[in-house]
């Protein structure tokens, strides 16, 4: 079955190969040696990865809001499918398909400094006066390249929602509506409980796509300043291909395989993906 | 809906697309305007000078790009179709003790992130002379596309009554038979949702061609224009524009003429709790 193969080869065999590496020290040209847990040890007491860890889990925290909010107000308005709707909807789902150094270069060049059109736009309305850098400084990079990813990604966690919405039975509404419930009533005992798993589920894919980022912050911030927005896996992929620390950087690998594994593990045990 | 909901709804639409309109704007105007603050909304004159700059530098390197991504994406899909319409029967229709296997390898791969295994996979591209070569990153990218592939087609095929497997059985067909003559023909719109899926995510992928290839010949689009904009000392945005112009049409082109489908794909998972 060419399906086994190629996941043998190219996942089990990787998967089992980085829990070894992560026990090794590599040396150039000269193979690997066990050092047992020296590279955990080593972990601990690095900076710079708490550092790429504790950025990773800032930007999640900022983005996933910046997300869902207008997904599940947008999902809320376009639930009925009309012609109208319709074409709202594919607006708002463009920036899925386009790419994540497309929307980067897209977003840089409108938060440029001295071209962008952000300032422009902004100094017009009165909003402010001269010309901000909207990339240079910690929190305010964080939260811009948040906003890009926003108008990004938000696009898929609507059209989930959507689809939970369109999947709850009219029926309930109806016969709340007999009972003489409310509007409010009825999104708070009917929408948010049938709700509820399809947002679980989408939190988690959105989540974990979080702990993932590389490109957007490669390409916006290059991990600046001060490698304040560098993530866990521009980290290891400075560690392997630039300084080729290939046993530290296998067990940084670990490190998020273990907690995205643990939030994909919450994700099967909420519902999804079951064999059947 | 309400006037003052689309009215709403209309001002937000058209903020989401004034990303795409500033970056098309920005890659047809002269290179003295792209620069010039305040900037013109509406430029003065429309000129091709920067898809002329960027199709022209060094010899074209922009267009090879360009054909590396649809070869790469298209021996992809084409892979990714052939094991997982294999794997997806095999699983749904014929009882065997390997299914279990199989579908814990399927749920391992979208658990783990490939993201967290570039370094084991450098080393063995290294053992096996795949570093810097389109199949390497073919291999690769279908090992971690497909398993969604797998499971979705699987459930289609569940959804396909057995009645019609069995009869074509009693007539003599064989397994393969049955998969080719039936079962695809049945499946074509979960067949639309692979090929959109394994196209944008190949189309898009950026780290695994970053880490795995370092030649123009291999590269894909996404590198490329990242090559075009950090290789210089400043940053080029009239070129960038056009570059991320014109690679952003194409996946955006796919996902029109097959977004039926993609949202079908994307959604039957959250229907079915």
């Amino acid at each position: 079955m060419p399906a086994i193969i190629l996941m043998a080869v190219f996942f089990v065999y990787p998967l089992i190969r980085v829990f070894v590496m992560s026990f090794q020290y590599w040396r150039v040209l000269k193979g690997a040696e066990f050092i047992g847990l020296d590279n955990y040890a080593k972990l601990l007491r690095d900076s710079e990865f708490w550092k790429s860890l504790w950025n990773t889990i800032i930007y999640t925290a900022i983005v996933t809001p910046m997300i869902f909010v207008p997904a599940i107000a947008l999902a809320n308005c376009l639930k009925t499918t009309t012609r109208r709707t319709r074409i709202l909807r594919t607006i708002f789902f463009i920036p899925v398909a386009i790419s994540f150094v497309s929307a980067s270069y897209l977003w840089k060049w409108i938060y440029n400094d001295t071209a962008g059109l952000l300032n422009y736009l902004l100094n017009l309305a009165g909003f402010i006066r001269g010309q901000q850098s909207w990339l240079s400084e910690t929190w305010m990079a964080r939260t811009m390249v948040s906003v890009m990813i926003a108008w990004k990604t938000q696009g898929m966690t609507m059209i989930i929602l959507i689809a939970g919405l369109q999947s709850i039975p009219q029926a309930l509404y109806e016969a709340a509506e007999m009972d003489g419930a409310s509007k409010r009533q009825r999104f708070r005992f009917i929408t948010l409980p049938m709700l509820r798993p399809v947002v679980v589920l989408s939190l988690i894919i959105s989540i974990a796509g979080s702990f993932k980022a590389f490109d957007h912050f490669f390409i916006m911030t290059r991990g600046g300043p001060m490698k304040t927005t560098q993530t866990i896996v521009m980290y290891i992929n400075k560690l392997a291909f630039e300084y080729f620390d290939i046993g530290f950087g296998s067990a940084v690998s670990v490190v998020l395989l273990v907690i995205l594994f643990i939030v994909s593990a919450l994700q099967m045990k909420l519902g999804g993906y079951k064999n059947d | 809906m309400t006037k003052l909901t689309f009215a709403l709804l209309i001002i937000i639409a058209v903020i989401f697309l004034l990303p795409f309109y500033w970056n098309i704007v920005s890659s047809l105007k002269p290179s003295a305007e792209i620069l010039r603050y305040p900037p013109t909304i509406f430029p003065s004159q429309l000129t091709t000078i920067q898809y002329d700059r960027l199709l022209g530098s060094s010899n074209g390197v922009f267009l090879l790009y360009i054909r590396n991504t649809l070869i790469l994406a298209g021996s992809t899909i084409l892979l990714v179709l052939f094991a997982s319409l294999l794997a997806a029967y095999a699983m749904s229709k014929l009882p065997f003790r390997g299914i279990k296997i199989i579908f814990l390898l399927i749920l391992s791969i979208i658990m783990v992130p490939f993201q967290s295994l570039l370094i084991p996979l450098f080393d063995l591209f290294n053992k096996l002379n795949l570093i810097d070569t389109i199949p390497g990153l073919v291999l690769v990218y279908a090992t971690f596309f497909m398993p969604f592939c797998i499971y979705m087609l699987k459930s289609y095929f569940g959804s396909l009554s057995d009645s019609l497997r069995e009869s074509a059985l009693i007539d003599g067909a064989s397994e393969l038979k049955i998969l080719t003559k039936i079962y695809i023909p049945l499946s074509l719109p979960a067949i639309a949702t692979v090929i959109v899926y394994v196209f944008l995510e190949t189309w898009n992928d950026f780290i695994l061609s970053l880490v795995f290839t370092s030649s123009n010949t291999v590269k894909n689009v996404q590198v490329g224009i990242t090559d075009f904009a950090m290789q210089r000392f400043t940053m080029d945005w009239g070129v960038i524009n056009a570059g991320t112009a014109l690679s952003s049409i194409f996946p955006i082109i796919v996902f029109l003429l097959l977004q039926k489908y993609y949202v079908q794909g994307l959604t039957s998972g959250a229907n079915k709790e």
